[in-house]
């Protein structure tokens, strides 16, 4: 704890990202104390960061989050052995301080990976010291304990991988074999979601469960719309028409501007970014773009509307006798045809048959 | 009754072009039935939870069955009160009853939802008794088994005169059993339908809330039985004109007339008993200026019409005329029934129904089957009772059109 | 001839003076609600109108969502295929109130006793043995398995509570069955059959479920308690032979207005019953008559025959 000290880190301060990290996480407050005893101790997580087709977004914002700020991050929560755009060295330096940490820590530390992996012609769109990526992904993922792919890219993807994808760009989880994969999609990814589940990883050894498409269910399970705080306004049927219309201005729901959320599964509603409130899309009026679904984000047109997950009720009630008409003209019509036909022949018969009759009658 | 009197199959050309219509006006409405099987009964109907019966169950079961009745009635008549004269009658009012009902039944399954279970209705420990619907699935089914056996005989005496041996032995042999038979088989074909149709009225009692006050009576079972036996009165003088112009069928009109005065004493019974039971119950006040007071009114206008014309000699001697109150008759008992199981049937407000084109075309097309089964069956055995005097084969061109409604 | 039409029709006077008179005496019981029968009883005057429990009663029954014509909400107008439970309101200018629509349970349900082969059934009294049903709770359950989707149900229920699959090629009968499949074997007595999600739901009791007598004494509690608050009176304590689902309603609301029909204090199954089953005198009727009408058709049928003097009958 005194090194931390001497870092600028309160005690104090340092519980307080921990306890945060544990609830997102879903771990209880005893879970937080536990991570901040780990962490504290000389056994940090040893982490091992590589980059490949990327933006460095997902860094960026991991940069930007205030509790933990990036030296807290970096030098008290975990060992940072290698990321190419934090680290000091470069060149030889880098590569070997990478080869070290692998020999050093092999079996026990995290790989992040952020950005997709090209496989097209044998990988060639993507070198870093001479190796493609699906080399170092491979090399280095085989003795790490566990892999985390970091923003949607990494996690399957994402721009690159976006029609008519050139470079043949896939997701971590389709290079690397037989090691757990933990995708935390998002373009940016909530840098919370990763922390969460590396300290996860550092504190006891777990992984967080895990839905269909590798994400954890402690951030992804739910869909945006669900915990919207313009929820209100799409019950009640309030919607913004257009960009900067009254709706718009009002704080309107955004679905009809191409909203993602009610497909979207993400905590970006709950959990906004870098601890600035409303720093999120929905937030800044506009519409989730669905960047942690694989099928949405950077494939479905941004202002297309998409189809609720788990529709509810309406802000509206049925009456208590609704309208349940059918009846339309045209079969009302055809029917009086129908019923006007057989009236007049039986009309036309009787008429017929009692004259035949009477003239019958008449000639005996 | 003499040699001249016994019925004879009428041969000719089986696909005229009456026929071939009436195949195809069927072949369109099997297509809907075939495609209800596939999809539901939602897709080919404006049935819904309000109207879950649409016109199948009324017209095609209720109104079908009541002219079907028919056989009923000449049973009755013919049998039981031993009225020899009406023996003519038979064998077509038979036909036409077992027709009628054989398409009421299929019809039900058409609009069943789940027609695959009513194997159950063949095992009596399952039957729920308070059911007014199973006792008429019940007798329904039997009724038909037992009116196609009634069929039997015509069938059996055209193999009996059969050229080839085998059948014609069939024939021989079966025909006087089954006619030992058959004192035990009508009195089952009086029984069940006395009940059923007393229970198709009785099938409303409990929805009471539902049923418009001018309607809903615990008189329902005796008007629907009443209205069974005039309407299938009715029917068989609108057959046997029909048969008479086409085919030189015989006509008595005598007969008829004297038919035709029990039908009176029927519709004037019911007519009685409707209006005796609105004001014995003080229903009288929901008379006024409304829809329903016009169904109603139109209703007994319907029923006491053609009970005055019954009585009327100038009715009475001239065939058309006849024929024309007898068609009233069944107007009458159709629209009865069609207004309580539907015009009035009122499931909640919010809730309406007009037949979609898939249900009058089901509807359609089971009656011109029917018809073309009546054909055909006539065509092949002996059934109607054919004028002798007349040995000239009955052409079926232009009389034909005007008969066949 | 005429002997034996006049000796008939006196016959026929006889059996139906005997079947008036002993139809009379052999009329159906009145249904008395079950000493076990477990309901829910709604005050509409508690009820915010959330909908959990129509959110809810779609999970816990896996029923496909209603959606609207954009296909965003599941916003159901009335009870249907996919929803059997609902929340409905009622405005009149200023005033509103909203109510709930499922199935009532009724003392002595229409659609039990309409259903051919026993598919609708009180808990335990179906035409089957059905495993782990017990008797008494009163509860409406179906059963698939003999259901021929007559709809014969729809037409009696006078609530028009169940429900047809329309669109489906074999289709089922939708209605509420008090969450059967929820049971709670941890609840005492007849309460273990059930465990409706609505009343688990709802946020403020608006809806509970228990045993009827014990529902029934809440919602006289509550009268007494509050009189202004209430108009008075209990929906289905006596309406239509008594339902297992009662309602409280708020001050200047009447039942009617909430979509209630009014109903007298016989049932209509008790009705129907009583006029229809009157003439059979337990199937004495029928058999009598047979055998009565098969000896007159034989015995005239052989008197043509022997004037025929050559048997030509048909």
């Amino acid at each position: 704890m005194a090194e931390l000290e001497t870092e600028g880190v309160s005690r104090r301060g340092f519980l307080k990202v921990c306890s945060l990290a544990a609830g997102a996480v879903g771990l209880p407050a005893w879970a937080g104390e536990k991570m901040a005893e780990k962490a504290a101790g000389s056994a940090k997580p040893p982490v091992i960061w590589l980059h490949f087709q990327e933006c460095t977004g997902c860094s960026e914002s991991l940069l930007r989050t205030s509790a933990p700020d990036v030296a807290e991050l970096i030098l008290g929560l975990v060992s940072l052995d290698y990321h190419e755009t934090l680290m000091v060295p470069s060149g030889y330096q880098a590569e070997k301080s990478l080869e070290e940490s692998m020999e050093k820590n092999a079996g026990n530390y995290v790989l992040v990976v952020e950005g997709a992996i090209p496989t097209k012609d044998n990988g060639i769109y993507c070198r870093v010291g001479g190796h493609t990526a699906v080399e170092t992904a491979k090399k280095v993922a085989a003795k790490a304990a566990a892999v985390i792919s970091i923003g949607s890219c990494a996690s399957w993807g994402g721009i690159p991988s976006a029609d008519p994808n050139p470079t043949g760009a896939v997701g971590v989880d389709k290079v690397v074999t037989g090691k757990p994969v933990v995708n935390i999609p998002g373009c940016p990814a909530n840098p919370y979601n990763l922390l969460g589940t590396v300290l996860q990883f550092a504190t006891f050894g777990t992984l967080p469960a895990l839905d269909g498409l590798g994400r954890p269910k402690f951030a992804y399970a739910r869909t945006i719309h669900e915990d919207c705080p313009r929820r209100p306004h799409f019950d009640a049927g309030r919607f913004a028409q257009k960009y900067g219309d009254e709706g718009h201005r009002e704080g309107y729901c955004l679905y009809k501007l191409g909203c993602k959320g009610p497909a979207t599964h993400a905590n970006c509603s709950l959990n906004h970014f870098v601890e600035m409130p409303g720093a999120w899309p929905v937030g800044i009026g506009h519409p989730c773009v669905g960047c942690t679904e694989q099928k949405i984000g950077f494939r479905v047109p941004l202002h297309d509307t998409v189809d609720v997950e788990r529709p509810t009720a309406p802000g509206t009630y049925p009456p208590i006798h609704p309208d349940h008409s059918v009846i339309t003209p045209a079969v009302v019509g055809a029917s009086a045809a129908i019923v006007g036909a057989l009236v007049g022949a039986g009309y036309v018969a009787t008429k017929k048959i009692t004259a035949d009759s009477e003239k019958h009658a008449g000639k005996e | 009754m003499s040699d001249h009197d016994h019925p004879r199959a009428i041969g000719g050309k089986p696909f005229d072009p009456l026929m071939k219509t009436l195949l195809a006006i069927f072949g369109v409405s099997a297509v809907v039935m075939v495609y209800r099987f596939f999809t539901g009964v939602g897709p080919v109907s404006n049935m819904t939870d309000g109207f879950t019966w649409g016109i199948w169950e009324p017209v095609n079961v209720v109104v079908f069955t009541g002219i079907g009745a028919g056989a009923y009635g000449v049973a009755l008549l013919c049998y039981l009160l031993n009225k020899g004269k009406y023996h003519v009658l038979v064998r077509p009012a038979v036909l036409l009853g077992a027709i009628c009902y054989t398409l009421g039944a299929s019809s039900i399954v058409i609009a069943l939802g789940r027609y695959w279970n009513s194997y159950w209705l063949a095992v009596p420990t399952m039957w729920n008794l308070s059911s007014a619907l199973l006792e008429v699935a019940v007798c329904v089914l039997s009724y038909v088994a037992v009116l196609w056996i009634e069929v039997l005989p015509s069938v059996l005496d055209g193999a009996a005169q059969s050229k080839s041996s085998a059948w014609s032995q069939l024939g021989r042999t079966w025909g006087p059993l089954l006619a030992k038979a058959m004192p035990y088989i009508i009195a089952l074909a009086i029984l069940l339908p006395t009940m059923h149709q007393s229970s198709l009225g009785g099938l409303l009692l409990i929805a009471g809330p539902k049923v418009h006050p001018l309607w809903h009576t615990a008189l329902l079972p005796t008007l629907f039985l009443i209205s069974c036996l005039s309407m299938g009165y009715g029917a068989v003088v609108v057959l046997t004109t029909i048969l008479n112009l086409t085919w030189k069928a015989k006509h008595d009109q005598r007969l008829f007339a004297e038919m035709s005065k029990v039908n009176a004493g029927l519709l004037l019974l019911y007519v009685v008993l409707r209006l005796g039971d609105i004001a014995i119950h003080g229903k009288l006040a929901y008379l006024g200026f409304n829809g329903y007071t016009l169904l109603f009114v139109v209703e007994i206008a319907l029923f006491l019409v053609p009970a005055f014309m019954f009585f009327s000699p100038r009715v009475q001697q001239n065939k058309g005329r006849l024929f024309g109150a007898a068609l009233l008759t069944v107007a009458a008992g159709a629209s009865y029934r069609v207004d309580t199981y539907l015009s009035v049937y009122r499931p909640a407000p919010g809730w309406d129904y007009f037949p979609s084109f898939g249900e009058i075309i089901v509807t359609i097309g089971m009656a011109a089957i029917g018809m073309a089964i009546f054909i055909f069956i006539s065509r092949m055995f002996p059934v109607v009772v054919v004028e002798t005097r007349d040995h000239s084969h009955a052409g079926s061109g232009r009389v034909l059109t005007a008969g066949s409604r | 001839m005429s002997i034996s039409r006049r000796s008939l029709l006196k016959g026929a006077v006889v059996a139906g003076a005997a079947t008036a008179l002993v139809g009379r005496a052999e009329a159906r019981e009145e249904v008395e609600p079950r000493p076990d029968a477990v309901g829910m009883l709604y005050d509409s005057t508690r009820c915010i109108g959330c909908r959990a429990c129509v959110t809810r009663c779609k999970e816990a029954n896996s029923l496909p969502y209603d959606r609207t014509a954009e296909g965003i909400h599941d916003a159901p107008t009335d009870l249907n295929s996919n929803t059997k439970n609902i929340i409905k309101v009622w405005t009149a200018g200023e005033k509103s109130a909203f109510t709930k629509q499922q199935c009532m349970h009724c003392v002595d349900p229409s659609c039990v006793s309409v259903c051919m082969m026993g598919a609708l059934h009180k808990e335990g009294e179906g035409k089957r043995d059905f495993a782990g049903e017990k008797k008494g709770t009163g509860v409406v359950l179906y059963d698939k398995g003999t259901c021929v989707g007559c709809r014969y149900c729809q037409i009696a229920c006078a609530f028009n509570v169940p429900k047809f699959e329309w669109f489906e090629a074999f289709p089922l009968i939708v209605k509420c069955e008090l969450c059967r499949h929820r049971g709670d074997p941890k609840k005492e007595g007849p309460l273990a059959i059930a465990n409706p999600a609505c009343c688990e739901a709802c946020p403020r009791e608006a809806v509970v479920y228990g045993k009827r007598e014990a529902l029934l004494a809440e919602a006289k509690r509550r009268l007494a308690e509050d009189p202004k608050r209430y108009n008075g009176l209990i929906y289905g304590e006596k309406e239509g032979g008594g339902t297992q689902v009662l309602y409280l309603a708020g001050a200047g609301v009447t039942f009617k207005q909430l979509g209630m029909p009014e109903l007298p204090e016989e049932s209509s199954a008790s009705f129907s019953e009583r006029v229809s089953h009157a003439p059979y005198l337990h199937g004495i009727t029928p058999i009598a008559l047979y055998g009565a009408m098969a000896f007159v058709i034989r015995r005239n049928k052989s008197k043509e025959e022997a004037s025929e003097h050559h048997g030509e009958g048909k």
